[in-house]
């Protein structure tokens, strides 16, 4: 199977990855803390090595304020439903993932808070000072995507994260397609809440995720339990981490996902993110000369992940997805790929467009074998 | 044998309790019994009406469909009246069946069999009969009958040909013993792409409602234990001695209790929606479809086109997308269930 769905999950991971959750399994693998012996240690050791390194990675402000989850939704989420109260006006955007979209839109039909979508341009951007325009003095968070997930646009945080910062508005950014993809330095981004999956382009396995709580976020508490230490307490301690990680963690998933992060900070960021967005190019290029076939998104590829959709006036995307499945054993997604509204925008909602996702370990033969197939079902 | 019992109603069921199996005894145990039938179509309406006629206490009528005029060759108990009105089958058959018998408590239930309600639609039930067209709701009717150990009634025809066989937990050998796996998509006709005949469907359906009876009546001893098979165009008939298979295969469900369908691991389909007006049916274990073959049954009832990637399906409306895994995009609604009995229809179970 060529694999070209990275967006959804990277696959395969690096040989080390697997190695690392094979060796953690099999030594390690104690309830982090909660015992003091040698295994509950190397454990709580394992937790500790890979917050240093997320923040390392996403130059926080300290290492507890990264907060393991489920996954990015679980991060956005606990965000969401611990910063909001009622009355608060939030600023998003037509480009954002379902789980920023869901949860959002649901307290806004609860009546709880008042919901402004800032629309994405032709291109897949948006207008920071659209932002600035629709801040009232009710706002309290600005939550919007790093990058699109169906257009693999790249969106102007930082631009967006000094508007907020002027305002005194918290920022929340939605790192699901750009976190071990493109640089991402919180304190000077002026983020305040990152949510990313470990899952995607950090290489790690699925089950892993974090949300980093700068210190201007107060997160309510959202999953009361054991937190190994300070078991006196009769509530949940209100110190970082474990104010926000009750409950046995997934010490396994995370002892993986700091292995795929040693991975691609040796071999360079950005270098897997050049490689992606030339395959990308690569395809692109292909497509330009098949007949009745759009792209989205601008082709600035500074400014692009290794994502692309597109639609065919000959075949509607599920059909593309199902032929590329049987006749050619290439996994590519079609659909709305949990974002209709930015479907809506680019016209293709509800049937979606067929999107590409290349990983750190796609091969432009790949790309051509896909390119191929495309042809093969365009003649 | 004259009856003593001096209840007027009793003296419809005169020449059936003359029969002395079953009697005035069997009679009253008939009028206390249970019975929930598993759709109501060709097979369905011959069974009610057979089990109304002779006096069931309480009959449930599952289906969810609804009358088409196309169902009229067939299904004994509707008319033209009731396709220009579309009503559902269930309720349809309880109105003509109500006027036959008002003693019986008809209740008509118009909705999906799936593994979230069936314990309910049968829970109250002495018996369970298969009026179904669909092995996938067989397998959960098995699962349902053998977990609460009660008797059902498989029936089923396509064609000229058709079979049945009574099922009575721990006592004979059940469906999954027989038939291990339900045919893969596209494997066997259905009844719109092989056509049925109507005496096929009453002869079966006949078979299995005086097993009703008997169980009903509490005749165990005469239950049939074979499995029947009968064909009648090329005027076959066959009597398959299951028997000796109770005990001897490995069931997952009778010996090991262990119940797929119910828990949903077999569930053969699984859906979602995709695009505008259009549903994805895919099959959980993928099969590898002869479109060439398909295509030949398909195309008597519709349009159809296919290549080496894809066999496209138009029929009502619908269009069907079909992939050689058998997995289909059926357009031309949004609704799920709808969608899974299209598949069933045209595609295979």
């Amino acid at each position: 199977m060529i694999y070209l769905d990275n967006a959804a999950t990277s696959f395969p991971k690096p040989e080390a990855v697997y190695q690392a959750l094979d060796r953690f399994a099999r030594t390690d693998l104690a309830n982090p803390g909660r015992a003091g012996h040698k295994m509950a240690l190397a454990a709580e050791r394992a937790l500790d090595d890979a917050r240093h390194l997320l923040n390392q990675l996403f130059a926080g402000e300290a290492p507890e304020r990264f907060i393991f989850t489920l996954n990015c939704t679980d991060a956005l989420n606990m965000a969401f439903k611990g910063v909001l109260s009622a009355g608060d006006h939030v600023i998003t955007t037509d480009l954002e993932h379902n789980s920023v979209s869901r949860p959002l839109r649901a307290m806004e039909l609860t009546g709880k808070i008042a919901l402004t979508r800032i629309k994405a341009d032709a291109t897949g951007s948006v207008d920071p000072d659209a932002f600035r325009k629709a801040i009232t003095p009710k706002t309290r968070l600005i939550a919007m995507t790093h990058a699109s997930n169906v257009l693999g646009t790249v969106q102007p945080i930082a631009d967006v994260g000094r508007i907020a910062r002027e305002h005194e508005v918290l920022f929340l950014v939605d790192a699901a397609q750009t976190a071990g993809v493109l640089p991402i330095r919180v304190q000077e981004m002026l983020i305040d809440l990152l949510a990313f999956p470990g899952h995607k382009s950090l290489l790690g396995p699925t089950g892993t995720g974090a949300l980093y709580v700068g210190p201007r976020a107060k997160v309510a508490v959202w999953r009361e339990g054991g937190t190994g230490g300070d078991s006196s307490s009769e509530t949940q301690p209100r110190e970082l981490p474990s104010f926000l990680e009750g409950g046995t963690p997934n010490v396994l998933g995370v002892a993986g996902l700091a292995a795929g992060i040693k991975y691609f900070r040796e071999h360079g960021m950005l270098r897997i993110h050049a490689h992606e967005t030339a395959l990308i190019e690569r395809l692109w290029q292909r497509l330009d000369e098949l007949p009745g076939v759009t792209v989205f998104g601008h082709r600035d590829l500074s400014r692009r992940v290794g994502t692309l959709s597109f639609v065919s006036e000959a075949l509607p995307a599920a059909e593309i997805g199902g032929i590329l499945d049987q006749a050619f054993d290439i996994a590519i997604r079609p659909g709305l790929h949990c974002a209709p509204y930015i479907h809506r925008n680019i016209g293709t909602f509800p049937d979606g467009a067929v999107r590409v996702s290349p990983g750190a370990f796609s091969t432009e033969e790949d790309i051509d074998r896909l390119a191929s197939a495309l042809a093969e079902i365009h003649a | 044998m004259e009856t003593k019992s001096n209840d007027p109603t009793f003296e419809r069921y005169s020449r059936q309790m003359r029969f002395p199996g079953i009697g005035e005894a069997g009679q009253k145990r008939l009028g206390n019994s249970h019975v929930t039938l598993c759709g109501c179509g060709a097979l369905g309406t011959v069974l009610a009406n057979a089990l109304v006629r002779a006096g069931v206490g309480h009959l449930r009528l599952i289906d969810r469909d609804f009358i088409e005029t196309h169902n009229l060759q067939r299904q004994v108990l509707f008319d033209e009246h009731d396709v220009a009105e579309n009503l559902p089958k269930a309720e349809a058959a309880a109105r003509k069946l109500g006027a036959v018998n008002s003693s019986v408590h008809i209740e008509p239930v118009v909705t999906d069999i799936d593994r979230t309600n069936i314990l309910d639609l049968v829970r109250d039930a002495d018996l369970i009969l298969d009026g179904t067209d669909n092995f996938e709701i067989r397998y959960l009717i098995n699962d349902a009958a053998v977990k609460l150990n009660k008797p059902w009634v498989y029936g089923g025809c396509i064609g000229s040909h058709g079979q049945t066989m009574t099922i009575l937990p721990g006592q004979t050998p059940c469906l999954r013993c027989v038939f291990e796996a339900a045919p893969n998509p596209g494997e066997a006709g259905t009844c719109e792409t092989a056509g049925v005949l109507s005496p096929i469907v009453n002869i079966v359906a006949s078979y299995q409602a005086a097993e009703a009876l008997k169980i009903l009546a509490g005749k165990l001893d005469k239950v049939n234990r074979e499995l029947i098979y009968l064909d009648v165009w090329d005027n076959i008939q066959r009597r398959i001695k299951i028997a000796p298979l109770l005990g001897k295969v490995d069931c997952p469900c009778c010996r090991h209790r262990r119940f797929d369908w119910l828990e949903g691991d077999h569930g053969a389909h699984t859906t979602s929606l995709c695009g505008r007006n259009a549903v994805q049916v895919a099959h959980r274990t993928p099969s590898s479809l002869n479109f060439e073959d398909m295509a030949r049954h398909l195309e008597k009832l519709g349009s159809v086109s296919y290549n080496r990637f894809l066999l496209k399906f138009q029929v009502d409306g619908y269009e069907f997308t079909v992939f050689p895994d058998g997995r289909a995009i059926i357009k031309g609604t949004n609704d799920v269930d709808k969608a899974r009995t299209l598949y069933a229809k045209y595609i295979g179970h």
